[in-house]
């Protein structure tokens, strides 16, 4: 069902939800609230996505086919065959790592302007 | 309550708001802690404030992911958990809500607008067709409207003049509905067709009183023809219809052909030029946006969801 309507740049800057999204279906796929768990934490606790704003996101990324719906089961005997898994497409793939290489760019240019440090620093005291 | 809500609290995904709590909180029937029972539930209730289509889609397994979010917070934090997470929810909820009905009324705006300007291409093809070729039976082209060939004058300015504008009302759903499939080039291409359309409407309906308003109307038809057959090419490659992607190739081909070889416009088709030649070209270009417009209107339920 998934039809991809732009190119990869198109998609650029994702949304925090998408990039979290496509972030933590990068090591294989999961379901919604696997997807949940991994975004919160990853990141500490600072990202806390609702169901809302989970399948929202789901509804838009598998629409403009960054994402797919997976048959597969990792294991099920383990899990409720109920539950919806998801993985990245190859357009998801390559937009995740545009988006990334984006991001370390704007990294790149904040050092060089001296705004920030780098990894392990907050930022440059003035 | 609405009948999918209800069903969705029916489901034994949420309804079983899981037995492997060992915590000693009160139990409800399935085992489950009673405040995650109820927390589940009174969830599906506000599920109902979605858009039904979401809803139907997602609702059951948001259930099941707020159910596993009261497991994990309950046990965590228990009733201080608990009402943490609702806070959290219910922000995202009354948030979410929201996006959904707004994008859901937008993307109904939009496969609207995009099926009926369909129509628009269509009808307008025909008429700006009959337009050209009922003013090719005009055997006094240059004498004012009236006395002996006013049927076909009339007929020409009638069938030209509302047959342009549904075609340019056309071009812009097809812009509206296929410019984010179609990649940058395709995009620029179909705004090119929408303002060369827009030109020559104004060209068409300033003639009788501009002397440029002839050479609008030419240029600009000449400018939405050639982005027409351009992004026919995109459309070939990228497949930006489901099929016929040939068809702005069609529709575009035409025209600039005979510009090219010298046989040009109105008076092509009024008799200056072979009239097979000009006949061609005007039932071509007719022909491929009668095709463009039937996809239009046939695909425009699919367009709101790849907009999103």
């Amino acid at each position: 069902m998934a039809e991809a309507a732009q190119g990869p740049e198109g998609f650029l800057p994702l949304t925090p939800a998408v990039f979290h999204i496509l972030l933590a279906l990068a090591d294989g796929e999961k379901h919604g609230y696997a997807i949940m768990q991994e975004v919160e934490d990853v990141t500490e606790g600072q990202v806390q996505m609702g169901p809302g704003t989970l399948y929202g996101s789901i509804k838009r990324m598998l629409a403009a086919g960054l994402i797919e719906e997976s048959d597969d089961r990792p294991d099920p005997t383990l899990d409720d065959e109920r539950r919806r898994y998801y993985r990245q497409t190859g357009l998801g793939r390559t937009v995740l790592r545009r988006e990334t290489e984006r991001m370390a760019e704007l990294m790149a240019l904040a050092r060089r302007k001296h705004v920030w440090a780098g990894i392990g620093s907050r930022s440059i005291p003035t | 309550m609405s009948e999918a809500s209800g069903r969705i609290a029916e489901h034994p995904d949420v309804s079983e708001a899981s037995g492997r709590m060992t915590g000693g909180a009160r139990r409800g029937r399935s085992g489950a802690p009673a405040t995650i029972d109820l927390s589940v539930r009174i969830y599906t209730w506000f599920l109902a404030a979605y858009p039904a289509r979401f809803r139907t889609e997602y609702g059951l397994h948001m259930a099941q992911a707020f159910r596993d979010l009261c497991r994990r917070d309950f046990q965590r934090g228990g009733f201080a958990g608990m009402l943490t997470l609702w806070a959290r929810t219910s922000l995202d909820l009354a948030r979410t809500t929201v996006e959904e009905h707004i994008e859901r009324g937008l993307d109904m705006n939009r496969e609207k607008f995009v099926r009926w300007s369909g129509w628009a291409l269509m009808a307008g093809a025909v008429l700006f067709a009959a337009g050209l070729i009922i003013g090719s039976f005009d055997s006094y082209d240059m004498d004012p409207i009236g006395g002996v060939d006013a049927f076909y004058e009339i007929g020409q300015v009638a069938g030209l003049l509302l047959g342009h504008l549904l075609f340019v009302i056309g071009l812009l759903g097809l812009r509206t509905g296929y410019a984010g499939r179609s990649g940058s080039l395709g995009a620029g291409l179909l705004l090119l067709a929408v303002f060369g359309g827009v030109v020559s409407l104004g060209g068409l309906v300033g003639m009788s009183s501009v002397e440029a308003g002839w050479l609008a109307w030419m240029g600009g038809y000449l400018a939405v023809t050639l982005a027409l057959a351009v992004f026919g090419i995109v459309a070939v490659r990228r497949r930006v219809f489901s099929r016929w992607n040939f068809a702005p190739i069609l529709a575009g081909v035409g025209i600039p052909f005979l510009f090219g070889i010298g046989m040009v416009g109105v008076d092509s088709v009024s008799g200056q030029a072979p009239e097979w030649g000009a006949f061609l070209a005007v039932v071509l270009t007719s022909v491929g946006l009668i095709l463009i417009g039937y996809r239009m209107q046939a695909e425009a339920g699919k367009i709101g969801e790849v907009a999103a």
